[in-house]
Parts: structure tokens; sequence; C-alpha cells
């Protein structure tokens, strides 16, 4: 009884912990406007959380550099299971204008298994929030599908 | 038989600290043994007493070579063990007895050891002596041997920084001390020719001359240097720090108490001054301001020992608060905590000494993640520091709680709003003292380890055994206090309140009616007993719930992952937003940055008043003398 | 028999059960209402059950550098003590436990919760929490002064020339001689009170020891999972238990003698003063720093509580 209470839970309170990997901050406003007033993502619970032990969905803007490179997979380790990685806009997609740049070292998804994937230079709000709900959805399967 | 014991007790430590310095240097197991033979035996023949005179309420009269007092005069010298001395005289074999096994391997180190070994059973005999004595000059003689030996022992480690200008210093002003305390002791015997204290404070009883007043404010001033009270405080700070830590616990715990026993009796039995108004708001103040100084001075420390003996001073500050106030609940409560402070401030003080044992710096901030390497101190620190913070169910809390109900009461029953501010101050400095606690065991037990201590491991067994005696009776403290108080406390504030029974056991039936003594009347104690085992009961309770849930839980919760030491693994790092996890600790000197940047006024001028130089404490101690004098002589008829 | 009835005491009612799910139902609402002074939807009601049941199903991360015992007991230590609190307030004439010393009972055990909250942060071993632990002491610091004084006034007012120190002692007092409130003199330590509240539950303008975006989440830092969740439960029973203190203290002069219907008027007003205390000054504020927090609660609040006092002792 419990586990279906719990796997429900974790659907309805996604914690989000924002990494920038050297984005244009284009992304990240966006990622912050979802949450005021206007588009309020906080209805169905999402809330920035300001350690990556508190995260339940990484939401991870820009291309991968090479200085962020090393902190990025650091604190995506340091994030506890289940866990769900969000990458938000083109650049860590393809890395968009950036790529072939000396500084820039590839895609997110050459380093971690990414989840959703929101594209757009910058996505709008709503799809934004469309992929973060995809986002609690792949968090549920994976809470069932944990081992306890 | 049982009236020698007194004696015996502490013959045997004089003779015990002769023996040491004959036949110690050839030997360090001769030495051991003769120490802790003589403590030991000290201890036995003291607690030999416990059942006569606690339990049977017997007072056990001496009078040495048998010169009883002829046609009402006592011309001997006399011990007189009522429940008031023997409460401190078990407290103060205690102490003694454990800082002993805890010396022998704390200061192995060191060299010299015969002379440490026949200073600590002088200094222990000259406590001893000092409490069980029922003799004006014979206390003088014993305040004179503790403090030479005492200040001999703070610079036993003279090849340290500051451990001669700190027994300098305490040299100075403990000699001042003294020398008040023996011309009070002379005005007394020029006016009352006896030097007994019981024939003394019969001849008081009809009221205080001039003489008598200006005694009394010498003999107060005194004690009051030998417990270290503001303004006498500055010598105990560098004192502690510098003398071995085996020592610094004795400091705390049995010359402090020396003193305020000196100063129970004084003003108690010896000059019945209890009931005068003005010299329980002396008290009260001194020790309110006492309790306050010591803890925000404490708060600005960063080594650990000196950040104990502030607090010492300022737990002793509650004990001169809580008896100045002349109610049976008050006189109940300062000797309780008297008592608890012995037990928690000798705990903070052994674990203090197994940190530098085993790392070599008091400094806290150099130090850090020690609970790791030595996890056993740790409990018993944090044990030390729940217990002076006053958290239940450790000794403590019931102590303090006592202590504020007192000050309450008194200020609703006299409707004198300052008590009320007493007990508001009271509360304040017991959460400082958190504060600081918490401060040291993050800057010390928690946090991340220095890579100088990267090789500390546990201290041996025979420091640890006094550690885990001492943790345990805190907790008793705390727990079966009912006990405590009928089998202890009662007695001795009992005792300290009759006088007239005091006078009569040494000088004979009727001999204080007959000088018209009347005993105090002392305001009954209304007590609220919280009843600490229905609220370990219920903690229980609560407790085996969450376990029982945890338990049955553990297949839907989550796991828990916990790192194996030689893993290097990131996600078991400490979070540093993506760098590697360095070395940066978070302790000593950076902790309560808030509350030191709005106190910065008067941070600065403490920090200007306590200079280090013995003159302008010199001066304090004269001034005080002084004030207190005309204070008494103006509102004391 | 007793025993069964003091389980369910302990246990359900007033105790474990009743105090966790209005905790958590009163953190709800003050989301909620907050969500709506700034003109938006907000979470449902019930988003803090959902978040404490989400941690408990992460899974718990233990650091290098962290103390295992005391990281995992700590928060077991603060929820126990906070629903052992439950059991001392009295709901309106109901009192599960009560004794005669009742009051100072209730000032240690309100100290462990935090106490707990800052050995939790400091055995983390990380450095954020070593701020945030010394910005949390500090702020306990500033908040038990004027705390101790309203006590001591509501005591003293109550008590008359003996002290009354116990819970339901006050609420008798009070059904006989109406609320505290409206004795006029209690009127600044009730004020003073309502502002002691934010900085006990850890809410904004009060939070400096838990600053999300600059210390990263203070002592909680290294938290996950079931222990992280405990204490965010701790955090909601406290909102309750504070309220229902105040409640107590002030408004205890409602009675109406059902233990179900004086459990939710108490849960109706404790909401009201939740929105009042906590969600308002939240909304319009911004975070203080710790300086100025000390410095807030040490003179303003402070002030309020010595006016009671000095009243109360001037016979009024």
């Amino acid at each position: 009884m419990f586990k279906k209470l719990i796997a429900d839970s974790t659907a309805k309170s996604p914690w989000i912990y924002h990494i920038n990997t050297g984005s244009c901050n284009g992304c990240d406003i966006e990622l912050v406007a979802v949450l005021t007033p206007r588009y309020d993502a906080e209805r169905f619970g999402f809330k920035l959380a300001g350690t990556p032990r508190h995260a339940d969905i990484v939401v991870v803007s820009g291309p991968i550099t090479t200085q962020s490179k090393e902190r990025l997979i650091r604190t995506l380790a340091q994030v506890p299971e289940p866990k769900c990685v969000v990458s938000l806009g083109s650049c860590p997609r393809s890395c968009n204008v950036f790529k072939g740049s000396y500084s820039v070292e590839g895609p997110l998804e050459n380093f971690v298994h990414v989840d959703v994937s929101v594209a757009g230079c910058t996505p709008k709000p709503e799809a934004v929030i469309e992929g973060l709900y995809k986002a609690t959805e792949i968090l549920k399967q994976k809470r069932e599908a944990m081992k306890k | 038989m049982m009236q020698h014991f007194p004696v015996l007790a502490v013959m045997v430590l004089f003779l015990g600290a002769f023996l040491v310095e004959i036949f110690g240097s050839k030997s360090r197991l001769t030495r051991n043994i003769i120490a802790l033979a003589a403590a030991s035996l000290s201890f036995v023949f003291i607690a030999a007493l416990v059942k006569p005179v606690m339990i049977d309420g017997q007072i056990i009269s001496y009078w040495m070579g048998n010169w009883t007092p002829v046609e009402g005069y006592a011309i001997g010298i006399g011990y007189e063990i009522d429940q008031l001395n023997l409460f401190f005289a078990l407290l103060v074999v205690l102490t003694f007895l454990l800082s002993g096994i805890y010396s022998i391997r704390y200061m192995e180190k060191d060299r010299h050891l015969g002379h440490y070994y026949t200073l600590y059973l002088m200094l222990s005999g000259g406590v001893l002596g000092l409490v069980l004595t029922g003799d004006m000059f014979n206390m003088f003689v014993m305040v004179e041997i503790m403090t030479f030996a005492a200040v001999a022992l703070t610079a036993f480690r003279n090849n340290g920084r500051g451990a001669l200008e700190a027994a300098f210093k305490y040299l100075v002003i403990g000699s001042i001390g003294s020398s008040m305390t023996l011309t009070g002791i002379a005005l007394l015997y020029m006016q009352c020719h006896t030097l007994s204290m019981a024939q003394i404070s019969a001849m008081l009883a009809k009221g205080l001359s001039p003489t008598g007043i200006m005694a009394l404010a010498l003999i107060f001033i005194g004690f009051g240097v030998k417990s270290f009270i503001v303004p006498f405080h500055a010598p105990a700070a560098d004192a502690y720090a510098a003398a071995p830590t085996s020592i610094s616990m004795i400091f705390s715990g049995m010359v402090n108490k020396a003193g305020v026993y000196g100063m129970i009796r004084i003003v108690y039995t010896v000059f019945q001054a209890m009931d005068l108004e003005p010299m329980s708001l002396l008290l009260v103040f001194l020790g309110t301001i006492t309790m306050f100084i010591g803890v925000t001075m404490a708060l600005a420390q960063h080594d650990f020992k000196r950040l104990l003996a502030f607090h010492s001073i300022s737990q002793i500050g509650y004990v001169i608060t809580a008896v100045g106030l002349g109610t049976a609940l008050g006189i109940t409560g300062g000797l309780f905590h008297a008592m608890n402070h012995t037990l928690f401030k000798g705990l903070l003080f052994l674990c203090a000494g197994a940190v530098l044992y085993r790392t070599g710096t008091t400094d806290l901030d150099k130090l850090g993640g020690l609970s790791k390497k030595m996890p056993k101190t740790a409990i018993c620190f944090l044990v030390g520091a729940f217990s002076i913070s006053g958290l239940p169910p450790f000794n403590g809390f019931a102590s303090k709680w006592m202590v504020y109900q007192a000050t309450y009461s008194k200020a609703v029953e006299t409707g004198n709003f300052a008590y009320a501010l007493v007990t508001v101050i009271a509360v304040v400095v017991s959460v400082m003292t958190l504060a600081s606690f918490i401060k040291v065991t993050q800057a010390v037990f928690f946090g991340q380890l220095p890579e100088s201590c990267e090789n500390v491991t546990e201290v041996p067994l025979s420091m640890r055994i006094p550690m885990w005696i001492m943790s345990a009776l805190c907790i008793f403290g705390g727990v079966c206090y009912g006990f405590v108080n009928k089998y202890l406390l009662a007695p001795a504030t009992e005792a300290a309140i009759n006088v007239s029974r005091y006078i009569d056991v040494m000088m004979g039936d009727g001999y204080a009616a007959s000088y018209g003594v009347v005993d105090m009347t002392v305001a009954p104690a209304g007590f609220s007993y919280w009843d600490p085992l229905v609220w370990l009961v219920l903690f229980i309770v609560v407790l085996l719930a969450f376990c029982i849930v945890i338990v049955t839980g553990r297949n839907t919760r989550g796991e828990v992952l916990e790192a194996k030491p030689e893993l290097v693994d990131p996600k078991y790092d400490t979070f540093f937003s993506g760098e590697e996890s360095m070395h940066s600790h978070v302790g000593g000197s950076d902790l309560f940055w808030g509350f030191r940047t709005d106190w910065k006024g008067y941070f600065d001028f403490m920090q200007g008043m306590h200079s280090g130089i013995v003159n302008d404490y010199a001066i304090w101690a004269v001034t005080a003398t002084g004030c207190a004098a005309l204070f008494m002589f103006l509102f004391i008829h | 028999m007793t025993i069964l009835k003091d389980l369910f005491y302990i246990l359900v009612f007033p105790g474990a059960l009743f105090a966790a799910v209005i905790g958590l139902l009163l953190a709800g609402i003050d989301r909620k209402v907050l969500a709506r002074m700034q003109k938006r939807v907000g979470p449902p009601l019930r988003q803090p059950f959902y978040d404490f049941f989400k941690l408990m199903g992460k899974e718990t991360i233990i650091p290098h550098a962290a103390n295992k015992a005391a990281y995992l007991a700590a928060p077991v230590m603060s929820v126990a003590s906070l629903m052992l609190m439950m059991l001392f307030i009295p709901i309106f004439g109901f009192s599960a436990f009560s004794g005669r010393a009742d009051l100072i009972v209730l000032l240690y055990l309100i100290t462990i919760p935090g106490v707990a909250l800052i050995i939790g942060g400091s055995a983390s071993g990380s450095p954020y929490a070593g701020i945030g632990i010394s910005r949390e002491m500090v702020t306990m610091m500033a908040y038990e002064l004027p705390f101790i004084i309203v006590l001591l006034a509501v005591a003293r007012k109550v008590g008359g020339s003996e002290l009354c120190f116990s819970m339901q002692g006050i609420a008798d007092w009070q059904a006989a001689n109406g609320c505290a409130l409206f004795h006029w003199a209690l009127i600044p330590a009730a004020i003073a009170m309502l502002l002691v509240i934010p900085a006990e539950v850890g809410t904004q303008p009060f939070d400096v020891a838990e600053a999300e975006t600059e210390i990263c989440e203070g002592p909680l830092i290294e938290y996950s999972g079931a222990p992280l969740g405990l204490f965010k439960l701790a955090t909601a029973i406290k909102m309750f238990v504070m309220t229902a203190l105040f409640t107590a203290l002030f408004l205890g002069g409602i009675r109406t003698g059902f233990v179900a219907l004086d459990a939710v008027i108490l849960v109706a007003i404790c909401a009201v003063l939740t929105v009042l205390c906590m969600t308002l000054i939240h909304a319009v504020t911004a975070r203080l720093k710790i300086e100025h927090l000390f410095k807030f609660y040490w003179t303003i609040v402070t002030g309020l509580a010595l006016i009671s006092l000095i009243l109360v002792w001037l016979g009024l």
C-alpha cells in the first residue's frame, strides 16, 4: 500500500536542481519564469532545491564546456535515486551555435543519459512545463522499478 | 571510631604526599601506587561517613588532641562534620580520585612526576581539610596549602607558553585573597578571643559590631577570590588553560567549590548574615554579573580550555546567585548546581585533556572532525555539553530549573522586579552556554578532519574510565534527582540553616540557647517537581514507535547508502557546488559572526579590560574589597 | 486499560499522528495562501504530504565526512520531541498529560528540535552546514529571550502571587476569567509571541539559517531521503505546536466541552494564526541578515515582552 503511495507522491512532488553548464542564461531565465505567477509550475509541486542532494529532476542548460564538464558529472553523481535528467534548450542537445568551439565538449548525451529533452532556443514556457511533466512520469516509473 | 575518620582522611593525603616525595623518584610504579592508595583510602574514609551523617543525621565533632572546650571556651582545633561539610567533602574526594586515575596515563610524557603527585596530594589534602574543619585559622592554613599547591601545579608544564605567567597571576591575586581572609580572621579573633567557628557564631548571634562587619567583608571577599567570581576571575582563565588538564579538572571541580563552601559557611553559619537583605542583594548581584560576564567572554574564546574556564566562572555565578537568595529552594538549587558543575565540568575538562593528549593542541581553529577518530570521547563530550546547557534529561537541567524557580519565587514573594530580571538573565545565559558548546562541538568533533589529525586514535582505557563514571553520574543526577534530593541535598540544606545544632554539637548542649542564637527563618521550598521519569517514559514510547516504523518500513523506503572509507566516489563527497571537496572547515573563530558583530562595542570593551597585566587585576581586587566593605557598612546595622 | 488509553494519547491523538497530519496540513495552507497572495494558483493543500512520502522513497546518501550516528539520530530526536510537546499542550481544557511545571518542560522541549537540527547539520561535515548552524544558533539566542519573558509574564498573570506554570492551570484560569488576550496588559506579549513564531519555525524573513540560495540550504545540505523527510515533517509539526501553544496561552477561554469539536476549533484558529504570522510576513518581506535579526529580536520584540512583564508585575 505504501509503495503505491510513495510512487504516486514521487510524481507529484518533483524538486528541481538547475545546472548551468555554459549557457547564455536565456534558458535559465525561462526556467525561473516558469515558476512565476503567470505560468506557475508550483501548482504541480515543482520547487527549486538549493542542493543536488534534495533534487529529483536535474535540469541542465547550456552546451557542456570544458570547464564545467567535470563539475557537472560530480554534481550529477551526488543526486540520490530516483533521478531524472532534463536537458533544457537546444544547447545541451546539439551545442546549437557553439558547436565546434574550442571550449565546448559536446552534447549532454555524451556524458549522461538524458531522460527528457526540451528543444528550442529558448523553449516556450509551455514546452518547458510539458517537458518537466514528462519527467515526473518517468520518475514515477523509475521509482516503481527500483528494487526496494 | 567514626569520629577519627575525617582527620584520617586528610592526614592520609598529606602522608601520601611525603611518601611520594621520598620514594617516588625511584620507581614509577611505587609512585602511582602510593598516590592512588592515598586517594582511595581518603575516599573510603569519607564514604564511610555517609550513612551516619547524611542518612542518620548525626553531626560528628572531633577535637584535636582531645582539647575539648574549657568553661565554655574553645581552645582546641575542632573538626565538625555536618551534612553540608560532608556534601562538599564527597564532591572533593570523588574529583581527586578520578583525577588521579586519569593522571596515570595523561601525565606519562611529563618529567618530574614525583613532584606532580606530591603537589596533587597536597592540593587534595588542603581542599579536603578546608571543607572538613570547624576552626577558622585551620581553614586559613588549608586555604594557603591549597593556593600554593595550585600555583605550583599551574606552573608545572613550565616549558609551555604562558604557564609561568598564569601561575604568577594566580599567585598575586590568590595572595591578595588570602591576606584579606587572614586580616578578617585576625579581627574576629580580636573580638571573640576564640577561633572555633561554632563559638564565634554563638558570640556573634547578638548582632554585628563594626569590627564584625569589616571582618565579614574581608573574609567574604577572600573566599570570593578563591571561587573566582567577577571581578577576581581573570587569573582563572589563564590558570585553567595553562595547568595540566587533570589539575584543571580539580581546579574547576574542587577549588572553586571550596571557595563556595567557605562563603556559605561564613555567611550562613558564622555570621548568620543571611537574614540581612543587603547581604542577599550583594550575593545575587555578584552572582548575576559573574554569570553574564563569564558566558559572554567564553563566546569570544578560541582556545578549548580557556573557554571551559570562562564557563566555570559563569556556572559558579549560578551557584552564588542561588545561594544568595536565602530561601531553602535557593540553597538547595545552589548546592545541587555546585554538585552538577563538578560532575559535568570535570567531564568536559577530561574530554579536553583527551583531545590535547592525542592531538597536541587545544586551539579550536586547528581541530576538526575528531568524532570519527575518537568516538567515545565525542559521546562523553556531548553528554557533558548537553548537561551544562541544561537540556533534559541530564543533571544540568534539573539544577538550573531549580535555580530559575528559586529566583522567580523570590521575585514574586518580595515583589522585587530585579529578581525576575535575574531569572531572565539566567535563562539567557543558559542559551548562550548552549551556543558556546555547539561552537566547540562543531569546531572540534564534527566537520572536516585536518591533515595534522589524521593519525589520532582513541585515548587509553584508564583515561576513559573516569569519563564514563562522570557521564553516568550526570545522567543519574538528571533522571533520579528525587533520590539525590532526599539523600544529599535536603540534609545539606537543613544543615546550612540549622545553626544552633551546629554550635551545640561542638560546644555542648544549651550553649547556643544561652547566647540567644535564633535559627534563621527561611522561606520553605515550594517546588513544582517535574517528573523526569514520566517524561522519559513518554519519550521512550515515541522512540519505540519510531523504531517499529523504521524497521517495518525497510522495504518500502529508499535505501541508506554509506561510503566505505577506501571508496573514492564523488557521490559521497561533500557538496561544494561541483568542485572537488577540499579541506574547508568552518569552526572556532568563524562561528557566530552575527552575534559578535552586534556586540562589538561590548567585546572591545571587555577585551580592553582583560589586559593581561596583573597590576590591573590586583587593582580590581582591592577596589572590590573596598566597595564591598563600604556597602556593608552603609547598609548593615 | 489506562495503558491503552495512554498509548492512544501518545500515538494517535493528540500525540504523533494528529500532530503530523495537522502540521502537514498547516504547511500546505501556508503554501497555498502564499501562492494566492502572489496571484498564483499554488500547490494543492495536500502538497506537503506528497513531499513527505516522496522523500521517504528517495535513497539516503551518507557522505564521507559525516558522523553516521548523529546524522541519522538528529531528525528522529527532532520529530520525537515535537510529538511529545503536543501531549503537554491542552486543547481547550483537554490535556493528555499535565503536571505542575509544564511551561518549563515546554520551554526546554522547544529547544530540542533546534539543537537536533544543529547537531544534524554539524554532523554532516559540510562547511555550508557549519555556517548554517552558526546562524541557527544565533537565531535561537535571539528569540529565546523574548519567549522566556512572555512565558514569565503569562505565568505571573495567571498565578498571581503563586506562579502558575501548569498548562492545565492556565486553561482553567482562562475559562474562568476570559481569554488572556483580552487582558490588555498581555497584548504586547501576544504580539511578541506572534513575532517569535516565524523565527522558531524558520520561515522568511527569519530563515537566514536555511537560506536556500545563499548557503545551499544550510544545515540540511547533505541530507537526502528519509532523514530529510523527517526534518521537513519536524518543521511542519513545529508550525502546529507553536500556534497551538499561542492558542493555549492567550486564547484558551473558548471551551465547548466536546473534545472533537474543540480540536476542530483549535485547528481553525491555528490555521488563521499561521496565515497571520507566517504567510503574511513571508509574502511581504525579504530575508533579514543575521545581525539585523539578532538586533530586531533583542530590541523590539524583547521590548514588547518586557512592557508586558512590567505591566503584569505592577498588577495590571
